[in-house]
């Protein structure tokens, strides 16, 4: 299944880019195929199918998710960013 | 100062809470002869630690009738502390303009009339000229001169920010504070201290500061519009169609960007932004840009910009001067005030607001006094849109979408705000629903405000919390280091509940009563038009308050029963 990603913040500035598309029926595998296609973005923001501390996943701007074995469904967008929101 | 004093309060914050409360400031007028405003440091500044070069100024607050503590970064801290001193308490009033000099140990009054009514920048740097450049400085502007009720003190470019300390100092007629000291505060353990140090610089470049540092804080802003948590138009909405054209990305495409860092920095989070009209570049964050583009519905960055700049030259918090522009805005579109000129979207309107402000004259005066008096003033209900908690204008993040931070605001001794409690870190994980928050969210939410308490006493930059494994351990390591004190992560953890607790006395004896902990009656009534989920209900609010203040071993209603030991 092909699910929609966007990154911001740090994602996007490792990756090169707001909008990407990626591989996966779960959470880890979505950051996998991330890291393959970006390894910049797997250096700071990913490691293996899991996020690296200071990084977090939210579906579809719904409910925010960090376990690799969070399901996904047709139709989520995975939006890849920063933890610290402060400022 | 007694240590066992300095070690239940520290520094900074807890410190200057126990001070004020000792000198009675809580029953005073903050803008009369009886107020009392303190600048205070802590143990830790002055240590080789990244980001301890820091100070706060607590006083209650003009805006909010309750404690108030703003703080702020570099030199001014390091020279203030070598004159010897742990704080600086003003009291009284001066005849006529006055700068405060601390000269080591010696202080002296001297005449600020040259001064009064330049900006932040230029009375620095006129005083320096006089007085010499080893001096430190911090001023007020114009805004603190005419009592603006939510003007800022400022040095270096940097500002005590919220809640008004600018106008309390205007108020005594105090201009400025000029320190210069040669006194350096031994360490305990030099040699284990510098090596810590170190460590945590080391540390400090990791990936936890890498927005901060790379991007800055303003690249939450096309993170929260995608959230739907960006407030904009005055709260009216959660998202704004011009986000992207002034996002830091874009403006990092469009013009000169540069880097720079408070005095002891390691982080390096500010980023300045050249302006077109060739005046320099300004330093843009996250709360300057939201309160100047989506909550005034702005989405001309140059605009943005000049709006930072005039706030930084006259001393004005930009949160609150944009959040009440925003509600006065709002105001005029329903046709409550005769100001047909101020629309959203329109930034001449934005600007000639600002000025307002600082004219005192018509519409400024009512904008002078902040969202929650004008309110009072403008009638026809509209303290329900009001975007203010205990008066203090709210910052950038919608609460109905982040429900635990809208506990936080709630609560928050001084107000709404970000950086006292950092509630808004339960929300961006997977702890909580944050649009549907429960109990569950209590315990979380009081461990980011006494988190944020510890952090600004000790006092450490609140961009460094996520470097450490184990705070309250790593944080008990510094202060052993530099003092001697065998602290212990547990001492930690009770002097943080102290310190938050005296805000809370000072509140009570202030006048606070339970019904002000809520939020505007908008943000409890209207969902967010983009978002149906994102809806609190008073009911539910009160709820979250209530099991709050029982967490905190208090009573239902907000009361304290209990000392902390």
């Amino acid at each position: 299944m092909q699910v929609a990603v966007e990154l911001f913040g740090i994602p996007r500035a490792r990756a090169g880019l707001s909008q990407a598309a990626a591989a996966g029926s779960t959470l880890g595998d979505v950051l996998a195929d991330l890291a393959r296609q970006f390894p910049p973005l797997a250096e700071t923001c990913i490691d293996g199918r899991s996020l690296r501390p200071g990084f977090i996943v939210n579906l579809s701007a719904e409910r925010f998710v960090t376990s690799p074995e969070t399901p996904l469904s047709e139709g989520d967008t995975v939006l890849l960013l920063s933890l610290d929101a402060g400022g | 100062m007694a240590g066992d004093r300095l070690r239940s309060f520290l520094g900074g914050s807890g410190l200057g809470v126990d001070i004020l409360l000792g000198e009675g400031a809580a029953e005073a007028d903050p803008l009369s002869a009886d107020s009392s405003l303190v600048f205070v440091f802590s143990p830790l500044v002055g240590s080789p630690l990244t980001t301890s070069a820091k100070f706060a100024v607590v006083s209650k607050s003009p805006l909010t009738q309750r404690i108030n503590d703003s703080l702020a970064s570099s030199g001014f801290a390091l020279a203030g502390k070598k004159t010897g001193h742990d704080a600086i308490l003003l009291t009284g009033k001066a005849p006529r303009p006055t700068v405060v000099v601390i000269d080591d140990g010696e202080v002296r009054l001297e005449p600020a009339g040259d001064l009064w009514g330049l900006t932040n920048q230029a009375a620095q740097d006129r005083l320096r000229d006089r007085l010499g450049s080893d001096f430190q400085v911090a001023t007020i502007g114009p805004a603190g001169e005419r009592l603006v009720r939510y003007a800022t003190i400022s040095h270096d470019g940097r500002h005590a920010g919220r809640g008004g300390s600018g106008a309390v100092l205007g108020a005594k007629n105090i201009k400025a504070i000029a320190v210069r000291g040669s006194q350096r505060t031994p360490w305990a353990h030099p040699r284990e201290l510098v090596e810590l140090a170190k460590r945590l610089s080391d540390k400090s470049f990791g990936p936890a500061t890498a927005k901060y540092r790379e991007l800055g804080t303003a690249t939450n802003l096309l993170a929260f519009n995608r959230l739907n948590v960006l407030p904009t138009r005055n709260f009216q909405q959660g998202s704004f169609a011009g986000a992207q054209a002034i996002s830091p990305e874009q403006l990092s495409v469009t013009r000169e960007r540069t880097r720079s860092s408070c005095v002891a920095c390691t982080i390096g989070c500010e980023h300045l932004y050249g302006m077109q009209n060739g005046d320099g570049k300004v330093r843009l964050e996250y709360e300057n840009l939201f309160a100047f583009g989506p909550l005034c519905g702005i989405d001309d960055p140059e605009i943005v910009l000049q709006a930072c700049k005039r706030c930084d030259e006259l001393g004005l918090d930009t949160i609150s001067a944009g959040g009440t522009i925003a509600f006065a805005m709002e105001c005029a579109e329903r046709d409550y005030i005769d100001e047909p000129w101020l629309r959203f979207g329109d930034g001449a309107a934005l600007l000639r607001g600002l000025e307002l402000i600082v004219s005192g004259q018509g519409l400024g005066r009512l904008l002078a006094d902040g969202s929650r008096r004008m309110a009072l003033e403008v009638g026809h209900d509209s303290i329900k849109f009001a975007p203010q908690v205990k008066g203090l204008e709210i910052p950038g993040y919608d609460p109905r979408g982040l429900q635990t931070m809208a506990l936080g605001f709630a609560v928050g001794a001084r107000g709404a705000d970000h950086n006292r409690s950092g509630a808004y870190e339960v929300d961006f994980s997977d702890a909580v629903d944050r649009r549907n928050v429960g109990s569950e969210c209590v315990p979380l939410a009081i461990e980011t405000e006494n988190k944020a308490a510890l952090m600004d006493s000790l006092i450490l930059c609140k961009f460094l919390r996520g470097v450490f494994s184990d705070f309250y351990a790593e944080a008990a390591e510094m202060l052993h280091l530099v003092t001697g004190w065998d602290t212990s992560a547990d001492e930690l953890r009770r002097a943080a509940a102290r310190i938050v607790t005296a805000k809370k006395r000072f509140n009570i004896l202030a006048g606070w009563t339970p019904a002000e902990d809520t939020l505007p009656d908008r943000m409890l009534r209207d969902a967010l038009p983009e978002d149906a989920r994102a809806q609190l209900s008073p009911g539910r609010l009160a709820a979250l308050v209530e099991a709050y203040n029982r967490e905190r071993g208090w009573t239902r209603e907000g009361f304290i029963v209990n000392e902390i030991g």
